[in-house]
């Protein structure tokens, strides 16, 4: 059995050129000129027939990303970030389909090789497919469309659930937070809307699927999810891209809000090729009794920096972000999250994981905030990196701050190397020596990847055996 | 106990308009809203940075900090948006003969 297992991954080693690195050829309804300016944001509100509303705030978003100097912490790569040298809308098809048969065909071919209609049969409740600035493709079950699920991309949430979305759209993530969001808010295009009603479970995940084809492109979703009362829903997404030689940049905003005793889990499987710059916000606030978690695992990119943040805002509210981040050759991924609690007897863990391999750097940086007030609050706070080797780098830049008394928290950091003894232990048990190397990586992992629904936890550890292989980008 | 302090002549501070006073070491922001006046701290609860001369929206009654573009509603002091969590003071405007007035403490 063991020898067919390592037979079957090894078949599987094949590189990301070939599963994900491929492009289609450029068959484009509109694609906008390099560079940022008034006429782009007004085009694509034009191209999206925008209620004025969210022109203006298209508009001034993008004077609060040009008045804003590029951010100077995080990582020296971004300094290679040029905004004059991105595509920022690229349209590919009319409209977002409902079948599989109304995407055009090459777009639909991309989304074949990477798996996605096979599996919406198995094991999804709904899909959203976006392929370059926009969804292609978008589907959620009949029984759950019944029951008053929304599950559609972000331009369709605008167009039919205006008032909704005013309601709730930017209010936890304004554009002015920080220079991405407001690019972001400024030239959005795409993403999933989600609002589940009060007492709705969603027992199968949503998944988005997010595609770059273009090079020098810059993909800008925008998600925005609503849990009522007393419901969940887990979404999950995924994102690939050519190979290129030159960046592109991805660069979303999410939003969730998480009302009294719901729950929402969050799950991203990023697997950007390495010319990707991904700079993302995500923030999720959670009221009374309510639960956000993010299952985060980031392996591709040249440069991520991300930090999914949860905002416990009432009583007993509970935030956990999971955190695995692989860095190899080239790669910087600068990962963690940020849990601030602002209401009493709230709980949180933050468990976060780093491997750098090949000069990789793997950086944590986390904050753990606990306001004034919410007495009785209770976090446990654990990052490990695991370096593969002398050239690899693994950094941790955590914050606490504590305005209350009455609390419990707990902070633990390790940084490991795959040990002489560990390896000679597992090869003197016959097992070769990059075998006994993926051991201790997926050993090392699983509390996280256990985390996944089973289809992504076999897919992640795929993904970890190609980057042991190096053949990642 | 509470202080009074005089602000300006009420002439002097017309709908949609903000004025900034200072009383000891605080700096606090009186708004018109077409025609109701409110007063809140000019310090913005998430990170402590100026807020009272962020942008005006004399209509929904707020102002957005001008570093990370929260929310602030000027009736209650509370926030409307992320990333500020905590609302911040507001003060009593008392209107006497045609002068703003504040009541500090």
């Amino acid at each position: 059995m063991a020898v067919v297992e390592n037979q079957k991954l090894r078949e599987i080693n094949a590189d990301y050129e070939q599963r994900y690195g491929f492009h289609d050829a450029e068959n484009y309804l509109y694609k906008a000129p390099k560079g940022l300016s008034r006429e782009i944001v007004e085009k694509i509100s034009e191209f999206k027939s925008e209620p004025r509303w969210m022109r203006e705030f298209r508009l001034k978003a993008l004077e609060h990303f040009l008045a804003r100097p590029q951010p100077t912490w995080g990582s020296p790569l971004l300094a290679e970030v040029d905004y004059d040298d991105i595509h920022y809308f690229v349209r590919a098809s009319e409209k977002a389909g409902r079948s599989w048969d109304e995407v055009p065909e090459d777009v639909k071919r991309t989304f074949d090789r990477l798996g996605i209609p096979e599996a919406e049969r198995k094991f999804l409740a709904g899909v959203g497919a976006q392929y370059e600035s926009e969804v292609v493709y978008h589907q959620v079950r009949e029984d759950l469309e019944k029951q008053g699920v929304i599950f559609v991309d972000m331009d369709s949430g605008l167009r039919e659930h205006e008032d909704i979305v005013k309601q709730y759209f930017a209010t936890v993530i304004p554009p002015n937070d920080n220079k991405l969001a407001a690019l972001n808010s400024a030239v959005w295009s795409g993403g999933s809307f989600v609002y589940v009603p009060e007492g709705v479970h969603v027992e199968m995940p949503l998944q988005a699927y997010f595609r770059i084809n273009t090079e020098n492109m810059g993909q800008f979703e925008r998600t925005l999810i609503i849990a009522e009362p007393g419901s969940y829903v887990h979404y999950v997404e995924g994102c690939t891209a050519p190979t290129y030689s030159s960046s592109s940049l991805h660069s979303a905003v999410v939003e969730l809000i998480a009302k009294p005793g719901a729950r929402i889990r969050y799950t991203t499987v990023q697997n950007w090729s390495q010319n990707v710059f991904n700079l993302v916000t995500k923030r999720a606030v959670a009221y009374e009794e309510a639960t956000v978690e993010w299952v985060d695992c980031n392996l591709g990119s040249r440069l991520t920096m991300k930090y999914p943040s949860v905002y416990l805002l009432g009583e007993r509210a509970h935030g956990e972000i999971l955190s695995i981040a692989f860095a190899g050759r080239g790669q910087h991924q600068d990962a963690g999250g940020k849990i601030i609690h602002a209401a009493p007897n709230t709980t949180s863990n933050i468990f976060a994981k780093s491997i750098s391999k090949d000069g990789g750097r793997g950086s944590y940086r986390g904050l753990l905030e606990i306001a004034k007030g919410a007495h009785g609050a209770r976090s446990k706070v654990v990052c490990d990196a695991l370096l593969l080797d002398e050239e690899s780098r693994s950094d941790t830049y955590p914050t606490i701050r504590i305005s209350e008394d009455d609390v419990n928290v707990g902070h633990e950091a390790t940084v490991s190397k795959v040990g002489e003894d560990q390896l000679f232990y597992l090869m003197s048990h016959g097992i070769p020596e990059d075998e006994a190397s993926k051991l201790i990586v997926n050993g090392f992992i699983e509390p996280i990847t256990k985390e996944l629904p089973m289809e992504y936890a076999v897919e992640m550890n795929r993904l970890i055996e190609l980057q042991m292989e190096g053949s990642i980008g | 106990m509470p202080e009074i302090i005089e602000v300006c002549p009420l002439e002097d501070l017309k709908p949609g308009e903000m004025r900034l006073v200072e009383w000891e070491d605080l700096e606090i922001g009186v708004f018109n809203c077409g025609g109701s006046l409110y007063a809140i701290e000019d310090r913005c609860s998430h990170d402590n940075g100026p807020l009272a001369e962020g942008e005006f929206d004399p209509e929904s009654c707020t102002v957005e900090c001008p570093r990370h573009g929260s929310l602030f509603d000027l009736k209650t002091g509370n926030p409307k948006t992320l990333p500020a969590y905590a609302p911040v003071d507001t003060f009593p405007v008392i209107i006497e003969d045609e002068t703003i007035k504040l009541e500090v403490e």
